[in-house]
């Protein structure tokens, strides 16, 4: 290793994935700032201390032995499921949903967690099962129980958003694994049959969402407001947007949430189409580093965990971006790091330190080949 | 730091072929995920691209508020604001949002919106329901108080408010509008169209009304309802040229900024959708026709009053009688209704309801308010029927009726249409002749005599020559009148000389006061009103008082009779 003034361990980080990740971080920083009328309080500030805590943490875990990974695979997600479970019944007691337990210092939503660990595990089942089981019947019932448990739970909150994210973080790594793919096609088929089924299970507020999602002109005071006046802030923002600290959609309060779940349109009127291309470029450059590192890597469980994990964060930042224009309905899914908020930012920061490790797996491995 | 690479275990690599086509396929699984992925991104930025170029803009909206611009203002004559939109808010909340604990954002509601109880915006936040509106019509105080607690599931819509500033002030003409910004009644819901039509937006929808002469004859109005203890009261003042209402109150009245506050019968427009039989003020209808037919050949005619004037079972009674034959003049000046009657009769039913009808009391009167009351008629003209007509029995129309009447037979006798809208200086208004002038003027004379010697003398504002009528009639109820409930009127005009508006005030049964020695005829409850608006609008409309001016009355006034000192 050549010697410089940059130290190794700092030279030796990834920063294909690191670049982009504090270039979403600042600039959602700045965006924040302008949503609170130019001042620092009460979301850059905090926002930007809680980034740099949870990036400490993600080059920390990136650091941690890949194999170990393997061995809290099942751990975590059946301790995750337990603090489901007892979030369910704290939620009965209360007389009302809850999502979180409270530590004191940070308000723990396992729903968040369960994110990451259904792809962790889900995995690390595929890593176990020998390469010859996977067109029997036991590579596929297993895996969706193992989905589905988790994912009932979540709904039962309700969180119809989150539960989504669960289950398609799970079937991802299951199609990833190789399953045939008729299964895939048919199982599509039946869940589009299974459509009014749903329908007819969703609570009220939800079919609500769906509908307004379907037509959010149909209801621009009430529920549609959101979808309607975030499609203003886009029309608003043009190619370059308005300006720095010039967006008056955001500023005098039309768009709700404006500084959460609706912060990409907040961006966009401001920084127009330049500052949307180069945010959803920043958020691909993290995937494509995930899925580089999953395709180097020799090891089934690193590639498997590694693809799961970019396809979980590419859903993360597509619906919610995909809510904000009108694409999707409003689920309640911020985008990472870039809103105020800190599950979002500590759930994708975890799966960068799993990345990282996968990564540095990766090249340790290359030098003994 | 490891050094054991992530090796499989051994146990599998028996089958090498195998594990190397599963990491084969699995890479193309990833490379097919890929190109979805990629897919999915170029949906986003189509749809970005498509928001950008063709989405609406707020710059757009700013200067439309969602294409609907605001309200124009509603003015008076003289550019006073009557109605104008100001920026309101809405105060929302989504319960399913919140990021506050509702126990702690109910008690800072409750001080902040006391209308609602801490306990009851509790209630409100834990439904977790997705909207619920905390205030419509908020001022922007308010919600920049409500902001700043932070909750970001509070939400805020701006929404226009219809303001009338002048609260209760020509509350009938004005009208209200909805929360959704549409009117609902009066000039609102009539205007509503040219209102949201964006060609006018910005411009300023100008009333016929004064709104300082409708604010004297609402005050004098009050004030003479108060005092006779009167169930209602209506006022008009129409300029008798153009047919413009300077002023239209009915009263009790209401506040259009919360018109659902005031008990319904205050929305009543009696000025316009009552209909009321207005006695002895047909009195110069009736003359008018009876010249302008021919049957009143002299005005020294003299027609008996000795005595009541039988009719089959029926009997004709002056309520003062002179007992004596009186002339047509004379006939005014003491309203007597005998000599009405026989002037009537003599005219026929033909020619009586034919004036009638010149005057437009066969339809409801066309003006620009909905709800307009449409005159009751006789439904079988006896003979009786005609002479009871002649003196305003028998006939109801609305005092709005009356006032267009008046403006035509005093104005030099062209009828014109009434209208609340402004018309534009040295427009050409479109009138109809009802009678002569020579009729007209010899109207005026009598009804200025009626005023300086006859029932109306308390109507006699100094200077401003005023000339009318009196009219006290019993309500009709079941089937015959009611002796003690009156509908007292006064109709007449200023100054009479030249004449330039039309003036009628009607209390709805007023009652006497020691005042007015238990008296509660027009005389002594509508004549005093006014005097005292004529007092006051005069002068604001331009008309100087002057003791000196008043019309000829030399050719009359020797044919009034007058007992000598000491005679009865």
């Amino acid at each position: 290793m050549r010697p410089g003034i940059i130290p190794a361990p700092i030279m030796n980080l990834p920063w294909r994935l690191l670049l982009p990740v504090m270039f979403i971080a600042g600039f959602g920083c700045v965006v924040l700032y302008s949503a609170a009328g130019g001042h620092v309080q009460p979301w850059a500030f905090s926002q930007g201390l809680r980034f740099f805590v949870f990036l400490g943490l993600a080059i920390f875990l990136g650091r941690i032995k890949q194999n170990s990974w393997k061995a809290v695979a099942f751990p975590a997600y059946i301790i995750i499921c337990v603090l489901l479970f007892i979030v369910e019944l704290f939620g009965a007691v209360k007389g009302g949903s809850q999502r979180w337990i409270d530590l004191g210092f940070i308000r723990l939503q396992p729903s968040e967690l369960m994110k990451i660990a259904i792809v962790l595990a889900i995995a690390r089942f595929y890593d176990i099962m020998p390469a010859g089981e996977i067109r029997r019947w036991n590579a596929i019932w297993i895996p969706l129980v193992m989905i589905g448990l988790p994912a009932g739970l979540v709904l039962l909150q309700p969180d119809l958003g989150t539960a989504t994210m669960v289950i398609a973080g799970g079937i991802t790594v299951m199609f990833l694994a190789g399953l045939p793919l008729r299964l895939f096609i048919g199982g599509g088929l039946a869940a589009l049959a299974a459509l009014p089924i749903l329908w007819f299970s969703m609570h009220d507020y939800q079919r609500n969402r769906v509908l307004i999602f379907l037509d959010p002109e149909s209801d621009p005071l009430g529920t549609g407001y959101h979808i309607s006046q975030s499609k203003i802030a886009i029309g608003s923002g043009g190619i370059f947007g308005k300006g720095f600290l010039n967006g008056s959609q955001s500023h005098l309060d039309y768009l709700p949430e404006g500084h959460t779940d609706f912060v990409f349109a907040t961006m966009f009127e401001e920084w127009g189409l330049v500052g949307a291309t180069l945010l959803i470029a920043a958020y691909f450059m993290i995937v494509r580093y995930a899925m580089q590192v999953a395709n180097r890597s020799q090891d089934k469980f690193g590639r498997l965990l590694a693809s799961g994990l970019g396809c979980t964060i590419f859903y993360y930042f597509s619906v919610n971006i995909m809510m904000v224009m009108g694409l999707a309905p409003v689920v309640g899914i911020p985008l990472p790091m870039f809103s105020f908020g800190g599950s979002a930012l500590m759930t994708l920061m975890i799966c960068f330190g799993m990345l990282m490790s996968i990564d540095r797996a990766n090249r340790r491995s290359g030098q003994f080949i | 730091m490891t050094t054991a690479p992530p090796v499989a275990k051994p146990t599998r690599l028996h089958v090498p072929g195998r594990r190397q086509q599963v990491a084969a396929l699995s890479r193309e699984r990833l490379m097919l995920v890929m190109l979805l992925f990629l897919a999915a991104i170029l949906g986003i930025v189509l749809k970005i691209m498509y928001l950008t170029f063709t989405g609406q803009s707020f710059d757009d909206r700013a200067a439309g508020l969602t294409s609907l611009p605001l309200r124009p203002d509603i003015v008076d004559r003289n550019g006073e604001t009557l109605a104008r939109t100001i920026d309101a808010w809405s105060i929302g909340v989504h319960a399913d949002r919140l990021l506050t604990r509702p126990e702690d954002l109910a008690p800072q509601l409750a001080v902040l919106m006391p209308e609602k109880t801490a306990d009851q915006y509790l209630a409100l936040l834990k439904s977790r329901k997705h909207f619920i509106y905390l205030r419509r019509r908020a001022m922007p105080e308010l919600v920049e108080a409500v902001n700043a607690l932070g909750e970001p599931g509070m939400a805020f819509a701006r929404e226009p408010e219809r303001l009338y500033p002048q609260a209760e002030l020509a509350a009938h003409v004005l009208g209200w509008t909805n929360l959704d910004g549409t009117g609902v009644t009066g000039m609102e819901k009539l205007l509503d169209k040219r209102m949201t039509d964006p060609k006018y937006a910005g411009k300023p929808v100008t009333l016929s009304i004064d709104s300082r002469v409708q604010a004297a004859v609402e005050k004098e109005l009050a004030q003479a309802m108060l005092n006779f203890q009167a169930r209602g009261a209506t006022g008009i003042v129409l300029d008798v040229h153009s047919g413009e209402v300077i002023a239209l109150t009915s009263l009790p009245s209401f506040n259009p900024n919360d018109p659902g506050r005031s008990p319904p019968e205050t929305r009543f427009n009696q000025a316009i959708t009552g209909v009321y039989e207005l006695g002895s003020t047909f009195k110069p209808i009736t003359i008018a026709a009876a010249m302008d037919a021919g049957v009143v050949t002299s005005l020294s005619k003299r027609y008996d009053a000795t005595a009541p004037l039988k009719v089959g079972k029926f009997s004709i009674r002056d309520d003062h009688p002179t007992k004596r034959w009186l002339n047509v003049p004379e006939m005014l000046v003491h309203s007597s209704n005998i000599v009405t009657a026989r002037i009537a009769d003599e005219l026929g039913k033909d020619r009586l309801n034919g004036m009638f009808m010149r005057l437009g009391f066969g339809e409801p009167v066309s003006i620009e308010l909905a709800g307009r009351g449409r005159p009751i008629q006789p439904v079988f003209w006896a003979r009786t029927t005609t002479m009871t007509a002649g003196y305003g029995h028998g006939i109801a129309v609305t005092p709005m009726h009356l006032a267009k009447a008046y403006a035509a037979l005093m104005n030099g006798g062209i009828m014109h249409p009434v209208t609340l809208l402004k018309r534009e200086p040295g427009a050409i208004v479109p009138g109809t002749r009802v009678i002569s002038p020579q009729v007209s003027y010899r109207l005026r004379q009598f009804t200025r005599m009626v005023v300086l010697e006859g029932t109306g003398k308390q109507a006699n504002a100094p200077g401003l020559r005023v000339g009318g009528k009196t009219g006290t009639a019993e309500k009709a109820s079941q089937g015959g009148y009611a002796r003690k409930s009156l509908v007292s009127t006064f109709a007449g005009v200023f100054p009479v000389d030249d004449p330039k508006y039309a003036i009628v005030m009607m209390l709805d049964e007023p009652k006497g006061t020691a005042e007015t020695y238990g008296y509660a005829t027009a005389g002594w409850t509508a004549a005093p009103v006014v005097r005292k608006v004529v007092a006051r609008i005069g002068p604001l409309l331009g008309i100087i008082p002057d003791a000196r001016k008043d019309i000829p009355l030399e050719d009359i006034k020797p044919l009034i009779w007058h007992p000598k000192e000491g005679e009865e």
